[in-house]
């Protein structure tokens, strides 16, 4: 044995038979962990409006990097347009954590329909999340999942 | 045994202040309590958070910033992440509860596994997104403490760090560019120490982990940082020294422990002449190569050929091919090759060269790849970490107006994002990578100059230079290639 090795200890570790129980305590402590349970103060990302249908369109379609168009059309529960909703944010962020996200703001309302200039900065997987300030001051909050490709 | 004494002007343990703070008793548990903090939060915002990769404190600080720093950390000091590591704290409450457990068995005593746990590592990484899932990635952390906790119950010293760890083995090959290395102020007093406290340990402070000797070490694999050796040495004799740039790569003159005489004779290398630790070096830069070729348009092109040729829709099955192919099979085949054919090139120019078998060959040259294999790491690391610094900003006030804290705003500041402009980040990933391949072909150099004559050691060299112009030119080639950032078959 090598000089530097550790000497062995030869005192009597009353420990060292439990210690099977202090590994099931352990995966016990790990089973107990909150597993999936989201917040329940998220207000920066909370939906007042489930009700309202929110559709996303973007031109071109399919979405290719580059300069696009996005349309965000809003209807009630009766299907009528919501014509008059403020503050239509929209930001699209990569599924990639620290890819800065694009930003903008949508315009109109003609017939629910809102327009927004935009630019895909890189191919993959985007989220664009749709915020919007309904006439009776609920805000509305979506999600939109799509696929960005290389012209 | 022979003692290490390196050359040295600059130690960072004599620093007034931060060497103190360093070698102070619970210097290190005060760092590891600042990680803690930060797994804890990490855990805590992955599980209840948004689960929104860009919006959550768990992704955007594990896979942009810790990977960031970490590199800058390796570069300009040393292996610190290790050096404050959290996971080894319920390790340490482990060993305390548990008693001494077994020795790690003696098959399992070389970095096999720990090359077998890095490609896994990235493999589970793109198999199942981890950088898209905060979920994902606060139970990685907690696997994390639980895998350290377990082999520390079990084991009677420090498997986990030495011989498992796919973040302690990344940080203990790029370590070896590091400018920092733990020595001995003073061989001779080594020489003539009882006790060994640096790697026994003393009853009041630990020793070595990973059971280095101080006066041995000549390289920073295997070294955690963890200052222990420096706490625990009676004498005041560890250093945490300076070192030339690229010295683990240079053959060091060493005198012979027992006689002391000022004989001297060249080592081969700081690196130990084994498979295991060649390969890993290998696989550390093809794995560099593979993990960013993970994120551009032919790995699509690729894994939709094999679906539709294999039948599969299994991105698990496709990448782990892709990956066993690029980080297992091709290091392999090409290191042995390039192995084979350094011998036969240098033996046919001089038949009284100092060749050596086909592993000594392997294990003398395939490490030299290191400061090449960290320059592709730290250019990928780096292309997150420029282009995305910023975002922790809105993602932290998004946390805090979450728990009604309005200290950083009322609104998160989604605009932040970059620190340097897509140029200046390309321009940095070509300089990494010039630098990174001028370094290896250095080292190369200076391996091959071991060789019996110089007509030898061009030729014993000239495979190995291939393979290292091979891979700068393919890392090139793939970071001038559009980013993608999606699943793998669509």
């Amino acid at each position: 044995m090598p000089v530097f090795m550790r000497p062995i200890s030869t005192k009597p570790d009353l420990l060292h038979a439990s210690r099977p129980v202090f590994l099931v305590l352990f995966a016990l402590l790990l089973a107990l962990l909150p597993t999936g349970c989201q917040r329940a103060s998220q207000q920066t990302t909370a939906d007042q409006a489930p009700e309202i249908t929110a559709v996303l369109t973007v031109a071109p379609d399919p979405a290719l990097v580059g300069p696009a168009t996005l349309l965000v059309q809003l209807t009630d529960a009766n299907g009528a347009p919501v014509e008059s909703a403020t503050g239509i944010s929209l930001k699209g962020d990569m599924s990639h954590a620290g890819m800065q996200p694009v930003l903008a703001e949508a315009s109109g309302g003609a017939g629910g329909v809102y327009q927004a200039q935009w630019a895909w900065t890189m191919a993959g997987d985007w989220f664009v999340t749709v915020t919007a300030t309904l006439p009776d001051g609920r805000t509305l909050l979506r999600r939109f999942d799509l696929a960005v490709s290389r012209p | 045994m022979a003692l290490h004494q390196p050359q040295t002007s600059f130690d960072l343990l004599r620093v007034p202040g931060l060497g103190r703070l360093l070698r102070w008793r619970w210097g290190r548990l005060v760092m590891q309590l600042v990680m803690l903090a930060l797994a804890l939060l990490v855990i805590y915002d992955g599980l209840t958070g948004p689960q929104l990769a860009s919006q959550n404190i768990a992704a955007v600080s594990v896979w942009v910033h810790y990977r960031g720093l970490v590199m800058l950390a390796l570069l300009l000091a040393g292996n610190l992440f290790c050096m404050g590591c959290p996971f080894t704290l319920p390790r340490t409450l482990a060993r305390r509860i548990s008693g001494r457990g077994r020795r790690w068995p003696q098959a399992l005593r070389n970095k096999w596994l720990a090359v077998g746990a890095l490609v896994g590592f990235l493999w589970l990484y793109e198999a199942f997104d981890l950088w898209a899932s905060p979920w994902l990635t606060a139970w990685l952390v907690i696997g994390y403490f639980a895998a350290s906790f377990v082999l520390e119950a079990l084991f009677a010293e420090s498997p986990f760090c030495k011989y498992v760890c796919p973040l302690g083995t990344f940080n203990f090959v790029a370590s070896t560019i590091s400018p920092l290395q733990i020595a001995a102020r003073r061989a001779d007093v080594c020489r003539t120490c009882v006790g060994k406290e640096c790697v026994n340990g003393s009853p009041q402070t630990l020793g070595c982990g990973t059971e280095l000797f101080v006066p041995q070490i000549k390289s920073n694999l295997d070294c955690t940082f963890c200052l222990d050796c420096a706490r625990a040495c009676p004498h005041d004799n560890v250093a945490l020294a300076a070192r030339k740039p690229l010295s683990e790569f240079i053959p060091l003159p060493v005198r012979p422990f027992a006689s002391g005489a000022a004989a001297t004779r060249l080592a081969a290398s700081a690196w130990p002449q084994r498979w295991d630790v060649a390969f890993l070096a290998l696989v550390f830069a093809f794995a560099g190569l593979a993990n960013a070729f993970g994120m551009t348009p032919p790995v699509y092109t690729l894994a939709a050929t094999l679906s539709r040729a294999l039948g599969t829709r299994s991105e698990a099955l496709i990448l782990a091919l892709i990956f066993g192919l690029l980080m297992v099979l091709l290091p392999a085949a090409l290191g042995l090759g390039a192995a084979w054919l350094s011998r036969r090139l240098g033996a046919a120019q001089d038949r009284r060269a100092n060749r050596g078998s086909l592993r000594v060959v392997f294990a003398r040259y395939a490490p030299t790849v290191a400061p090449l294999a960290f320059a592709i790491w730290f250019a990928h690391y780096w292309f997150h970490f420029a282009s995305g610094a910023l975002t922790i900003v809105p993602v932290t006030q998004n946390f805090l107006i979450d728990h009604g804290v309005t200290l950083l705003g009322s609104q998160p500041n989604w605009s932040l994002g970059p620190i340097m402009s897509e140029d200046a980040v390309f321009l940095l990933v070509l300089a990494a990578l010039a630098t990174g391949f001028l370094s290896s072909l250095y080292a190369l150099s200076r391996t091959a100059a071991a060789e019996g004559t110089l007509k030898a050691a061009r030729r014993a060299m000239l495979p190995w230079l291939a393979l290292w112009m091979i891979l700068a030119l393919a890392a090139i080639l793939i970071f001038s290639l559009p980013m993608e950032m999606r699943g793998m078959i669509g």
